[in-house]
């Protein structure tokens, strides 16, 4: 009786036919070119659409002292010409064939991608091919882009309220001298960047942007055999370089609380940030921190805007959020974002979002908050499946963080294996005072 | 750069500072440097195997929609399923005519705070457990409205599709509307309106929208008084008379057949019964019959917003896909005329468009562009004349089939996810279009010829009788702007203004002069109620005129001195600043002689950074360096309802400006110097505006001063 009634509840909780709400596994076809590319292909037929994602294993954590920035660099550089094309006309070509592309720089790697009509498959992988082989690295476009990205800076960090301390404030949980690679600033220093030789920045270009530092995948609507004949015809030939050297990082956790305050000319209202240093993505308690930072922090029924913005109305909005800069091979962090309302003392937001904080520590989380925590997991690792794009992010992540592309297929499972005990001994681990640090960020008086 | 994250639900601070870049694009075109590529002695040999040119394009495949069933409850609730079992996802859209044209008179803004309000709480739950439900299962419930229809929609894993069901009958047919939670909407729908009011973007789409349709529903936009004037009352009368089944639409898309979604829809919304009226025949549009320029004055706007547009045609209408291809070339993205040309080619702009807009009713064209305020006519000009080539010319080869081929192969990208089969699938059957309209939208699009294309843009694009809206400095450009086309100038909030009105006034100030004497003052600088820093003046007679001085200290961060010197009769001399903001050396240089400014300032931009300029302006005259405006307030005559012009120089910008300062009330004021009565007076037409509180009494000492919705203030010591 009793056992039928926990499985009762355990189903209802779950939602019902919980086991044809998990996906279908898929095969992905991988193998590797004589020159070291990695490839990865999954088909699916169900629309007519293609994406090519290509991950570079560069990024911030690359960087040495000096010489910050040129992961960033090189995302802009990317699209600034190469033997055969102009400034811009990547973009250009994939647009007009109805296509989207885009890119972006982590700490840990530096993705490209394009999502195209099926029909244009071999357009994206020659324009991916033609960029690796041909770059045009040149003092113009390297004084171009430096501009550019000062303008990004400006726009992304220096304009939004806050960006200052999300970009900057953050990294002061890092050791930036034995984790220099998790301890600077991902956009890098402008004064590196000027004093940038291009022969420095070729360099970086032939040691990171070789075929055996690459992993392409493809997801979608296409035959495998016409695929594996452009990558070998097109990237066949490219030839591969030495392996980059590795990256080392020492961070130690409980430390000592740290406390940093900032003044924002951009934020009319003040906001405390508390971050807590969180293990490799890898890691076996990784699954439990994003499910404690849902619980804490994701949506109107979590934790930090149930007590903080709607009963007592301290903070205008709050956050949790695991590695807004990506995931990582190294130490990664946790936190939790309080606005202040109008009137309310930024000390009095503080002291409550530590109260929360803590208290998952000491008393946990309910059954219902681990439930609510997996689905929303499970809605989403579903949700991923439904674009071809996602889903190859998806297959990447898999590959580089949980050692093989086919656990995009057991990746669902990590998740769903975490118990409250599990959440409550993660958040006793590592949400601790002694772990973390506290950015307090106040509007600057005009 | 674009960090990936999980799903994020809130504050905008926090999107902006987070938000993705696109591809760099921002330098200009220019031509490939022949320099060395990075290619090895192993790639070269093969270069010659490599194709030097892009591939060509594989056949099209045919995009095989699957077909829509379709069936109509007892109720007259319209239901259609697109299944795709694929994957165990569910979108459920809810869509009812019950849009911002059905607002009651004189209370816009009703339908989108209705919408707001049906997902906070419904049936026997309140906000937090409606949250909690959807939430619980991994789902998102949302609901908009446009000027059509207001539309709730649902995401969930399939096996939920009942709580979806559940949730969104609740939210139609029993919303709550608790007191809380509509003040609640309400503070957040007006602190939305204020914030657009500092968005000149905005300020242009709203007087664009209104003068072009006049006293046709589409034209309205709420505003503060509208939205305060809604009433419980208001919102629970539009959704019993406008959220009704007969006249709705119910689209799902994804892992359901459509006899489980007949069994879930009867069982959720069987019993509700009703038709909402249909909409009251529209007030005509104005016709326009020649080109008109709107031009919204703010000023010391560094940058002009344009829009350029006019009416077209119903949804329905055989021109569309014509039309559609032409907008393409004309401003339909990066690659477009009105891009490449005003950004790329001349650099007058970040961004420069055109779209066509479709309502249920008739639509509209408009061209859009940001652009520097030197060069608002040039690129007006030039932007008319882009909306005649796309009519006058037909389109070159080359450009038209680029243009064909970007909207053709997007297609497929706008129909994977089950959200987005089931948001064409219900815009396509609300703007009443044809029931094949999403399975045959490619082949019609891939149909259209270069003589249609141009015959639809004669028809859908009119820069002869264009309703231009320009939102920037009228000082600076109302002049060249009247040789474009007739000028009509606005203020923001709607009053009609003069040519006149655009100067700055040089008329001498009233001045009690008794009140000018040598004094100290003494400032605490609070932000959100701790004391941050400190402001000092001392206005003392020196070289047989006046010295004003003055030192700000805020926290470590900004320091400033200011040495102002003037003669008796308030003839300005000069002004020297120096100071160190974020660590960066300000400075402000300025000689006042012969009725000219003179000399350098290196200030901080708001974009960051320190940015020296020449100053070499005509000084109006009786303008005073905007450092003495504070010295000034104590002189003015002060009375209820009091209103005064300063003619002020900035300085730091090199320019003149007119501050307006107006009584709006009076107040008892607490400072730590005492407690005062005071009048309370707006400051408007400097860097920002202010609030400031004047002391009845005597000396009309500055007691107080405030920056509206910011939490920083000064209080008077002593």
């Amino acid at each position: 009786m009793f056992h039928r009634n926990a499985l009762l509840v355990l189903a209802l909780a779950l939602g019902t036919g919980a086991a044809a709400q998990a996906p279908a596994r898929i095969r992905v076809d991988q193998y590797a070119l004589p020159n070291g590319l990695k490839v990865q292909l999954v088909e699916d037929h169900s629309s007519q659409v293609v994406a090519v994602d290509l991950w570079y294993d560069v990024g911030a954590r690359n960087e040495v002292r000096g010489r910050t920035g040129f992961a960033h660099l090189f995302e802009h550089m990317m699209f600034q010409g190469s033997a055969h094309l102009k400034k811009t006309e990547h973009s250009n070509l994939i647009e007009r064939a109805g296509g989207q592309d885009n890119a972006s720089t982590q700490y840990d790697i530096t993705y490209y991608w394009e999502v195209l009509p099926s029909n244009r498959l071999n357009l994206a992988l020659w324009l991916e091919a033609e960029r690796m082989r041909s770059l045009a690295v040149t003092s113009e476009n390297l004084k171009n882009q430096i501009e550019t990205v000062k303008e990004e800076r400006r726009l992304r960090v220096d304009n939004p309220p806050y960006g200052k301390a999300i970009w900057e404030g953050t990294l002061q949980a890092f050791d930036s001298v034995r984790c220099f690679s998790y301890g600077h600033s991902l956009i890098g220093s402008m004064n590196d960047l000027e004093a940038a030789k291009v022969e420095d920045v070729q360099a970086f270009f032939r040691q990171y942007y070789a075929p055996n530092n690459v992993t392409l995948t493809v997801v979608g609507d296409f035959q495998a055999a016409e695929a594996k004949r452009l990558i070998a015809d097109y990237f066949g030939p490219i030839a591969r370089q030495p392996a980059p050297p590795s990256v080392a990082c020492e961070q130690p956790f409980n430390s000592g609380a740290l406390r940093t305050r900032l003044t924002d000319a951009k934020a009319t209202l003040p906001a405390v940030l508390l971050l807590y240093r969180v293990p490799p993505t890898s890691h076996a308690d990784a699954p439990a921190l994003d499910l404690l930072a849902t619980i804490l922090g994701q949506g109107e029924s979590s934790r930090l805007n149930r007590v903080l913005a709607r009963e007592t109305k301290a903070a205008l909005a709050t956050q949790a959020l695991m590695n807004p800069f990506g995931p990582r091979r190294g130490p990664g962090m946790l936190f939790a974002l309080g606005i202040a309302n109008q009137g309310v003392a930024i000390d009095s937001v503080e002291k409550l979002l530590a109260v929360e904080v803590e208290r998952v520590a000491t008393e946990g989380v309910t059954e219902a908050e681990v439930t609510k925590a997996k689905n929303q997991f499970r809605a989403t690792k579903v949700n991923e499946r439904q674009q071809a794009f996602a889903f190859a992010e998806a297959v990447q992540y898999a590959a580089l963080y949980l050692g093989s592309p086919d656990a995009v297929n057991t990746d669902l499972d990590r998740y769903l294996r975490v118990t409250a005990a599990d959440l409550k001994r993660v958040a006793a681990t590592y949400l601790r005072r002694e772990n973390s640090l506290t950015i307090t960020v106040v509007p600057e008086a005009k | 750069m674009r960090p990936t994250m999980p799903r994020l639900a809130l504050a905008t601070a926090l999107r902006a500072a987070l938000a993705p870049t696109g591809a760099a694009t921002l330098a200009t075109l220019a031509t490939l440097a022949t320099t060395a590529t990075l290619a090895t002695t192993a790639a070269t040999l093969e270069a010659q195997q490599f194709p030097t040119a892009p591939p060509a394009a594989g056949p099209i495949k045919p995009a095989p929609f699957p077909p829509f069933l379709e069936a109509t409850l007892g109720n007259g609730l319209r239901l259609i399923v697109v299944e795709n079992h694929k994957l165990p996802v569910l979108s459920v859209s809810l869509a009812f005519a019950a849009g911002g044209r059905y607002d009651p008179p004189g209370k816009p803004g009703t339908a989108d705070l209705v919408a707001a309000l049906v997902t906070k709480g419904a049936g026997s739950r309140d906000a937090d457990g409606v949250a909690a439900a959807i939430e619980g299962v991994g789902g998102a419930l949302t609901a908009g409205a446009d000027a059509d229809f207001l539309t709730l929609s649902a995401n969930v894993l399939s096996g939920d599709a009942a709580l979806a069901f559940e949730l969104m009958a609740d939210a139609a047919i029993r919303p709550a509307f608790a007191e809380k939670e509509v003040e609640l909407s309400r503070t957040q729908a007006l602190s939305a309106l204020q914030l657009e009011q500092s968005q000149p973007d905005a300020i242009a789409s709203r007087f664009f929208a209104k003068a072009l349709y006049g006293e046709h529903p589409y034209g309205r936009r709420a505003d503060p008084a509208s939205v305060k004037a809604i009433t419980r009352d208001d919102l629970v009368a539009f959704q019993r008379a406008r959220l009704k089944p007969s006249g709705a639409l119910l689209v799902l898309a994804g892992d359901i057949t459509l006899a489980r979604a007949k069994t879930l829809a009867e069982r959720a919304m069987g019993a509700w019964a009703g038709t909402a009226a249909p909409a009251a025949a529209p007030s005509a549009p104005p016709v326009r019959s020649a080109a008109e320029i709107v031009l919204v004055h703010r000023p010391g706007s560094v940058q002009s917003n344009i829009l350029a547009g006019n009416l077209t045609w119903a949804p329905t209408d055989a021109r569309a896909y014509a039309a559609t291809l032409a907008n393409k070339v004309l401003g339909g993205g990066g690659d477009s005329r009105l891009f490449t040309i005003l950004r790329e080619q001349k650099g007058w702009t970040y961004g420069a468009y055109s779209r066509l807009a479709r309502f249920r009713g008739v639509g509209y064209f408009q061209a859009s562009a940001e652009v520097r305020t030197e060069v608002t006519d040039s690129s007006l000009v030039e932007l008319l004349a882009q909306l005649r080539r796309i009519r006058d010319e037909p389109i070159p080869a080359k450009e038209f089939d680029d243009a064909k081929s970007a909207l053709v192969g997007r297609f497929p990208l706008q129909v994977e996810t089950a959200a987005q089969v089931a948001s064409q699938v219900s815009t396509a059957r609300l703007l009443g279009l044809p029931n094949d309209y999403v399975q045959t939208y490619r082949q019609k699009l891939a149909a259209v010829t270069v003589a249609a294309a141009r015959s639809a843009a004669t028809a859908a694009v009119r820069p002869d009788q264009a309703l231009i809206v320009v939102v920037g400095d009228g000082a600076k450009v109302y002049e060249k702007l009247k040789a474009v086309a007739p000028v009509r100038i606005v203020a923001p909030d709607g009053a009609a203004l003069t040519a006149e009105d655009l100067t700055v006034k040089t008329a001498a100030l009233d001045l009690a002069w008794d009140r000018l004497v040598a004094r100290t003052d003494s400032f605490t600088i609070l932000a959100q109620g701790n004391p941050l820093g400190f402001q000092r003046s001392t206005l003392e007679q020196a070289d047989g005129g006046w010295k004003y001085t003055e030192d700000v200290q805020i926290s470590t961060f900004v320091q400033q001195h200011t040495e102002v010197r003037f003669t008796a009769k308030l003839e300005m001399q000069s002004v020297l600043q120096t100071g160190k903001q974020m660590g960066q050396d300000t400075k402000i240089d300025v000689t006042y002689s012969g009725g000219r400014a003179k000399g350098t300032a290196a200030t901080p931009q708001p974009q960051g950074g320190i940015k020296t300029i020449t100053v070499d302006a005509e000084l109006p005259a009786g303008a005073v360096d905007d450092n003495l405006v504070s010295v000034i307030l104590p002189a003015l005559k002060w009375t209820s309802g009091a209103k005064f012009t300063v003619s002020a120089f900035q300085s730091g910008k090199g320019t003149a400006t007119a501050i307006a300062i107006a009584v709006s009330g009076e107040e008892s004021v607490k400072v730590p110097a005492g407690t005062f009565d005071a009048w309370k007076a707006d400051v408007t037409g400097g860097e920002q505006p202010l609030t400031v509180w004047i002391e009845k009494g005597g000396a009309h000492r500055l007691l107080k001063l405030a920056f509206p919705g910011q939490p920083v203030e000064m209080q008077r010591v002593k």
